[in-house]
């Protein structure tokens, strides 16, 4: 009986062996028609639009690349944001990757670093190179002069107000020439906060500023304090939290649990995810929102909102960090000139225009920023490329491990700083030492920017 | 009477906290743009608009990818189901040494991360020109989601007890009749769960289909509802909204056939009728 039952066994082991093998033969026929359309006999374009408007025009634009130059024809490959990094890690390690790749410079220097990318330095026309503003090279270019890819467009942080809610307050507008500090939009934002029907329930914000996931952000508004919070010491990176650093933090806790003139809300939003809110009136002011999200604004705005753009606010200095969105090459394609005739074509001033007044963000090009849209003052353009002059970028770009210490430190606690879980030097002290244990890990690899 | 009215306030709680996530997204799928941004949350639209259903559909691939998603999780569960079911009737019922290193290793299998055998798939899957093509999706899908199946099935055929199957042999049916008459009407609603359990997994598995497939039309629905996310996590609402209802449909449908097969099928053709 038992033999009987270890026959039936085999019997059906082996059975499934050989059904295994027949799928594997069956499938392997059959990806032949699958793999007849997925063989790339174009150049492969990964790009990360998402704004109708800017999908629109990048399809546009390969259409025409396409028209152009048949014989290097473009297939446009959609990719999303939220899943970019792991499809292009894959990528990268298994050698089957785009010919071009939309993507940020904080990351495409990770990758650089990692030696996935061409250097283009070689490649890029003198015309490219001379037009293209310094802060956007710099965010880019390695300190060997290598660059990792093509900045095309500037990501800028504005602050957006509500113009009825500001007259209402009395309050006046400030201008380029004469910018508010910190503590006049602080005081600002107190004027601003009502509580309309006096049930102690604040009605209407002075200011909301998205809170999720800010260290990015709060870096970028550091650098106007006079901090950056990672340092070079003996030619390794590492993070000091002194009074310069902490500031920022302390006005913006003070705004939120002293003052009460800024919401807590924005604690798990992000920026845009506050316009919403500044559509109905709630909030008088969106501090430090990509210049892209007034796209959002334009498109879903209730009729008859006037909001507007004011210049960036001044602490020690007006300057505030920035990243780009780039287009770069892998080392691994095997159309390196071709694809970088596609990413000049997309570079043109004339489109790197489009790209950038579909996507709502200042144009990498010094050239582009003088033209009539962009000097336009309607939807905020001009002080959206006027804050352009104030854009540079921070130490900690290229610094190894930033990705890291991004998301396992400095959010983390950034988050329960804001939520007011601890003190202000309880956060800089946890930041500066858990920054340390992470960033030590990195440079025992000797991994150069 | 009050136990019945706690018993019925516990499921009717239960009810609205399952449904209300789908009753919010077809809410958002019929709200205008202006309304989604006005800041006022309400659960019915004020006017109601297919705005954005006609967006999603004409925009992108939706329904192609909703196809894809179709012809790889059929094709997936079916296979699954045909390779478990027997190995697990194996497992459950001729003991060696082997059911036991292959239940370990089953088991062992549940515990990688799809992360840490992307890359080694992937080159494997490239190796046998089975990336960018559905039916070399299909198979991954066949393996990732073979071991927890057969698990599942391997546990439901243990609880049928064998005097079963020996009654029906010694009343004189022979072991294809045993497997098909008795066996396997017992075994339907376990076959039917896993069966929606494998399909209902491969519908909402995004990591394989972003990284293995290439060609745009030949994506998955999850691929192309990540579409219509931007940065800073912020999404194209309404589409996305729309997209997502028309991307449960499916899936909705396949428990409405599914549903009494679960209950149906349970001892029946066990006993004579």
């Amino acid at each position: 009986m038992r033999s009987t039952y270890r026959n039936l066994f085999l019997i059906i082991l082996y059975s499934l062996l050989f059904l295994a093998a027949g799928v594997a033969v069956s499938l392997r026929l059959f990806s032949a028609n699958s793999r007849r359309l997925a063989r790339h006999e174009h150049l492969q374009f990964l790009c990360l639009a998402w704004q109708e408007e800017a999908l629109v025009t990048y399809k546009a634009l390969v259409a025409e690349w396409n028209r152009l130059h048949p014989e290097m024809a473009v297939d446009y490959i959609q990719g999303t944001w939220g899943s970019v990094h792991d499809y292009l890690i894959t990528g990268f390690e298994t050698g089957d990757v785009p010919d071009i790749i939309h993507y940020e410079s904080s990351a495409v220097i990770d990758f650089a670093v990692r030696g996935y990318l061409e250097d283009l330095a070689s490649l890029i026309s003198a015309d490219l190179r001379s037009d293209i503003q310094p802060v956007a090279w710099a965010s880019v270019q390695r300190s060997n002069g290598a660059i990792s890819g093509v900045p095309i467009l500037l990501e800028s942080l504005i602050i957006l107000y509500n113009k009825e809610l500001f007259a209402r307050a009395g309050i006046m507008v400030p201008t380029m020439e004469a910018p508010w500090s910190w503590e006049e939009m602080a005081e600002a934002a107190k004027k601003l906060t009502v509580d309309r029907d006096g049930d102690g329930i604040t009605d209407q914000w002075g200011a909301g500023m998205g809170l999720r996931n800010c260290a990015n952000m709060i870096l970028n508004l550091t650098i106007g304090f006079g901090g950056s919070f990672f340092r070079s010491e003996s030619g390794h990176y590492v993070v000091r939290v002194e009074e310069e650093e902490t500031r920022l933090l302390h006005l913006l806790m003070k705004m939120m649990y002293a003052d009460s003139s800024m919401t807590t809300a924005g604690l798990g939003q992000s920026g845009p995810a506050m316009i919403p809110g500044f559509s109905a009136g709630r909030y008088a002011m969106v501090v430090n929102i990509g210049a892209w999200a007034r796209q959002q604004l334009v498109a879903n705005a209730p009729p008859g909102l006037a909001w507007g753009v004011l210049p960036p606010l001044k602490a020690a200095s007006q300057q505030i960090g920035t990243s780009s969105q780039t287009l770069s090459i892998p080392r691994l394609s095997s159309r390196k000139s071709e694809a970088m005739a596609f990413i000049e074509f997309l570079s043109s001033r004339d489109n790197m225009a489009r790209i950038a007044a579909s996507d709502w963000m200042v144009p990498a090009r010094a050239s582009c920023l003088g033209m009539p849209h962009f000097q336009s003052r309607e939807d905020g353009w001009e002080m959206a490329a006027e804050s352009a002059n104030y854009l540079t970028t921070g130490p900690w770009i290229g610094a190894p491990g930033y990705i890291e210490w991004k998301s396992r430190v400095a959010n983390p606690i950034l988050q329960e700083l804001f939520a007011n879980r601890m003190t202000v030097d309880e956060a800089a002290r946890r930041i500066e030492i858990e920054s340390n244990l992470v960033l030590e890990r990195y440079q025992t690899r000797d991994e150069r920017w | 009477m009050r136990y019945h009215l706690v018993t019925h306030f516990g499921l009717i709680s239960f009810v609205v906290f399952l449904v209300f996530p789908l009753v919010w997204m077809v809410s958002t799928s019929l709200k205008s743009t202006a309304e989604l941004y006005s800041g006022t949350v309400t659960l019915l639209p004020k006017g109601l608009t297919l705005e954005h259903y006609r967006t999603a559909l004409h925009d992108g691939l939706l329904l192609r990818s909703l196809w894809n998603s179709l012809v790889v999780g059929l094709a997936a569960t079916l296979g699954t189901i045909l390779i478990a079911l027997p190995s697990a009737y194996a497992l459950a019922r001729y003991r060696s040494l082997i059911n036991k290193v292959v239940l370990g290793w089953i088991l062992t299998t549940q515990v990688f991360p799809a992360i840490l055998v992307m890359i080694p798939l992937y080159l494997v899957l490239r190796s046998l020109h089975l990336t960018d093509s559905l039916s070399g999706l299909a198979l991954v899908y066949i393996v990732w989601n073979l071991p927890f199946v057969l698990w599942m099935l391997f546990g439901y055929i243990r609880t049928i007890p064998q005097e079963l199957e020996e009654a029906a042999l010694i009343d004189g049916a022979s072991r294809h009749q045993m497997i098909y008459r008795i066996l396997l009407p017992v075994l339907l609603p376990a076959v039917a769960a896993s069966a929606v359990f494998a399909f209902i997994s491969v519908w909402n598995e995004f990591f394989f289909a972003l990284v293995l497939i290439k060609t745009p039309v030949l994506g998955t629905l999850p691929v192309e509802l990540a579409r219509y996310t931007g940065m800073e996590g912020m999404a194209r609402t309404g589409p996305l909204a729309a997209a997502s209802f028309i991307a449960t449909l499916p899936s909705l449908l396949l428990f409405a056939i599914m549903r009494k097969w679960f209950t149906g099928g349970l001892l029946s053709g066990s006993v004579k009728s």
